[in-house]
């Protein structure tokens, strides 16, 4: 069984690597968690975006669910967000694409922009 | 919406837009009633009643309202509870919030599957860090009664400035539905 126990540990191990790299948020992604989003599988591009960067131990990355972002036809929608950058919108997502945007954009820090279909805000 | 952990997600993500700061999930599975019930109770903004009518009905036409977005989610779910010998429930108070109640009847052979509770549970608690999750899971069979609680604001004390999104938490999390889950024979519901 888990326990907060545990979760101290986690916590233990996190706050030294803060120490050496800082606490700061690199990257923020938003998944559009609208009735048709949903529908068109938001939950599973949301739970391989967590799986992602659970197994690349990506430290610096933070995600969120929003609501129906009026881009009803291209759902499930994902907007990456980077400091000093343009937001980038990438529609129709699926798990695989979900795994592309991780390693190329998020890891590697090129935009896959066969999957873009917005930028800037 | 192919099962009800999907609607469950349509609901809590219309709490979390209505401004919840807490929102209450309770996934019974009672055998002898033959009945798996759901209910989700925010403390968000609230309905007044003409806006609860609206929400669940899906041919509201006056262009006026359907400026305020009101979506299918609800009459979706409304429709799926009742054609499966079941019914749904809607209170709310501006102000206060909103306590949703479904039913769905066990071994009826219209009703959805449960599906993925685990991964809507856990998109919705790490999706959501400015919400507090308290999340009870019961099954009732054979007169053993079996419960699972979850709640998200112990973890994110113990845890202090560190993100849900942090890479052992994401872990954490997910392990510990998936625990419940399994101890609360909610997986081929």
């Amino acid at each position: 069984m888990k326990t907060l126990a545990d979760l101290k540990k986690i916590r233990e191990k996190a706050q030294e690597e803060m120490k050496l790299r800082g606490s700061s948020v690199r990257v923020k992604i938003v998944v559009g968690m609208g009735t048709s989003g949903i529908a068109m599988g938001a939950r599973e591009v949301m739970k391989t975006f967590l799986e992602e960067i659970s197994n690349r131990n990506l430290t610096d990355v933070l995600v969120t669910q929003t609501g129906e972002k009026g881009l009803s036809s291209m759902e499930p929608v994902v907007d990456v967000i980077e400091d000093g950058k343009p937001k980038v919108t990438y529609g129709n997502m699926n798990p695989d694409k979900v795994k592309k945007v991780v390693v190329e954009h998020i890891v590697n820090g090129r935009i896959v922009s066969d999957y873009v279909v917005a930028t800037g805000n | 919406m192919q099962d009800i952990s999907l609607h469950l997600l349509d609901i809590i993500e219309n709490s979390a837009r209505a401004k919840a700061r807490n929102i209450k999930v309770r996934v019974i599975r009672n055998v002898m009633k033959n009945r798996l019930r759901i209910i989700v109770e925010d403390d968000g903004v609230g309905m007044d009643s003409h806006t609860i009518e609206m929400a669940q009905d899906p041919f509201y036409t006056s262009k006026e309202e359907r400026e305020k977005k009101v979506g299918l989610g609800i009459p979706l779910l409304k429709q799926n509870a009742e054609l499966s010998g079941g019914c749904f429930k809607m209170a709310s108070e501006p102000g206060f919030g909103t306590v949703l109640t479904v039913d769905f009847e066990l071994d009826n052979i219209d009703r959805m599957p449960l599906g993925n509770l685990k991964d809507t549970l856990l998109g919705a608690v790490i999706g959501h860090p400015e919400v507090d999750f308290d999340i009870n899971l019961i099954t009732k069979e054979k007169g053993i009664e079996q419960s699972f609680h979850f709640d998200t604001a112990a973890i994110k004390e113990e845890l202090g400035d560190i993100p849900l999104t942090y890479p052992d938490v994401i872990e954490y999390i997910d392990q510990s539905l998936l625990e419940g889950i399994q101890n609360t024979n909610m997986e081929d519901v």
